[in-house]
């Protein structure tokens, strides 16, 4: 699809078409499900937030200024979408956390199986991803989109609705938390 | 020595991001205590690596498509017409233009004719062998007629066979199949919209959600998977909408152009 062809299906899907929208959706599914997936790290909630995305999407059509990128505009949707599904799953298992560093989860040393490096391996993945968990869904979605998604704070501000600064914080807060809970790894590691 | 750099300035360094960065890469080659502090920030972010998201084929648009079809809610106004117009106003002047087009198309059904013979069309017309007009989009069309038909009766032979397939066991086969048929079937349905043909893209889009359904089933499925395909397909009159359809081209296809009224069966 050229430029020129996108701009008419963004025409038409503003206007109400259901297969321009369509369209529309079949090309940019994969990209919202990757970034979906990598901000919520779960398959399941990742699908969710796709779907809910493209819905939020279709509803504001009226509100895009077509000159913009179809495909930027969403990336927005997906990542706040994926911040309110991650606040809603933290409040439904009681973990929301407040910004305080003490509140950062200190995991107790791991019995590394010594040389089995594969089990390590494993045993990293699941801190981290303990880890990650804890972090707050804002601090997790900054988090992401700097670690992962190799976004600029200013661009990370700018997608989550937040201030260069808040962005930055929410950055810092994460990076915090993280070191002190992976903290034993790397003991365990030097 | 210079001033130490906080933890955060050192995590924005980490990112490439900050300013003051030349000046930190030398109070890092300096500074013992910095630089332990950088080394267990970038020790730990090395941790963290990205999750590989799982893969998504060429039809995963498609078949978010078919899970958010059905919800898509009304779209907003544009924000300046929110602004001008309240919601309510919007509704209104909605209903009055319906009722407009609604009493224009009444007027010219029963308004009297100027003349009964049609203008002649802008397009190159032709003569066929049997001395019928026909125009290239005439032609066009007849193709697409003709190659939905065998796409709707190769797609019926598809779900008449997981129709009546064991119940449970080996469908990948059919799978093969329908994952064939599913591409050729988008295509088609694009191609119907685009010349008009609403009807035709309905039952195509029908079916391109069985056969999606029976492309990402399991293989060897389950009885209870397998059960919950026929029923949805029972449900939607699949198999009857498919061959009622097909029938419907197949007599089109052999109608002299252009077709008549009297010769479209639904």
């Amino acid at each position: 699809m050229d430029a020129t062809e996108a701009a008419t299906v963004l025409d038409r899907a503003r206007q109400g078409d259901g297969e321009a929208f369509r369209a529309l959706v079949e090309r940019h599914s994969r990209s919202a499900f990757r970034l979906a997936f990598r901000m919520t790290g779960n398959e399941q909630d990742a699908e969710d937030v796709v779907q809910e995305s493209f819905l939020k999407a279709y509803r504001q059509l009226g509100r895009f200024e077509s000159r913009a990128n179809f495909g930027t505009w969403l990336y927005r949707i997906v990542a706040n979408c994926s911040v309110d599904l991650m606040r809603a799953k933290q409040a439904r298992h009681d973990q929301i956390r407040g910004d305080s560093l003490d509140e950062a989860v200190e995991l107790p040393a791991v019995d590394l199986p010594g040389p089995e490096r594969l089990a390590q391996s494993a045993e990293i993945e699941t801190r981290v991803q303990s880890a990650l968990d804890d972090l707050s869904a804002l601090e997790r979605a900054a988090f992401t989109l700097r670690h992962y998604e190799g976004r600029s704070i200013d661009e990370i501000g700018a997608t989550l609705g937040l201030g260069t600064s808040a962005a930055k914080h929410s950055v810092f807060r994460a990076v915090k938390k993280l070191r002190a809970a992976l903290a034993p790894l790397r003991s365990q590691e030097s | 020595m210079s001033t130490h750099f906080t933890e955060d300035e050192l995590t924005l360094y980490y990112y490439g991001e900050g300013r003051r960065r030349g000046r930190i890469a030398r109070h890092l080659d300096e500074c013992t205590a910095c630089a332990a502090v950088y080394r267990e920030i970038a020790g730990t972010l090395a941790l963290v690596t990205p999750p590989e998201p799982p893969e998504r084929g060429d039809q995963y648009g498609l078949e978010v498509w078919q899970r958010i079809r059905h919800q898509l809610p009304e779209q907003e106004a544009p924000g300046w017409l929110a602004l001008v117009m309240p919601r309510t106003d919007r509704l209104v002047l909605a209903g009055a233009l319906a009722t407009l087009v609604l009493v224009a198309f009444v007027a010219g059904r029963i308004w009297p004719r100027a003349g009964s013979v049609a203008s002649p069309p802008a397009a190159s017309v032709t003569a066929d062998a049997s001395g019928t007009a026909t125009t290239g989009n005439d032609v066009r069309h007849r193709i697409l007629i003709t190659a939905v038909a065998d796409h709707l009766d190769r797609s019926e032979r598809v779900l008449t066979d997981i129709m009546n397939a064991p119940s449970r066991g080996d469908i990948s086969t059919e799978q093969r199949w329908a994952d064939d048929l599913l591409t050729t079937s988008r295509l088609y349905r694009q191609d119907a919209v685009e010349a008009g043909e609403s009807s035709i893209a309905g039952v195509l889009d029908d079916l391109e959600r069985s056969l999606l359904e029976i492309v990402h089933s399991p293989s060897p499925i389950s009885a209870a998977d397998l059960d919950q395909i026929r029923r949805r397909i029972d449900a939607a009159a699949l198999l009857f909408k498919v061959r009622v359809m097909s029938d419907e081209l197949r007599q089109r296809e052999s109608a002299p152009a252009p077709p008549t009224a009297t010769q479209k069966t639904s």
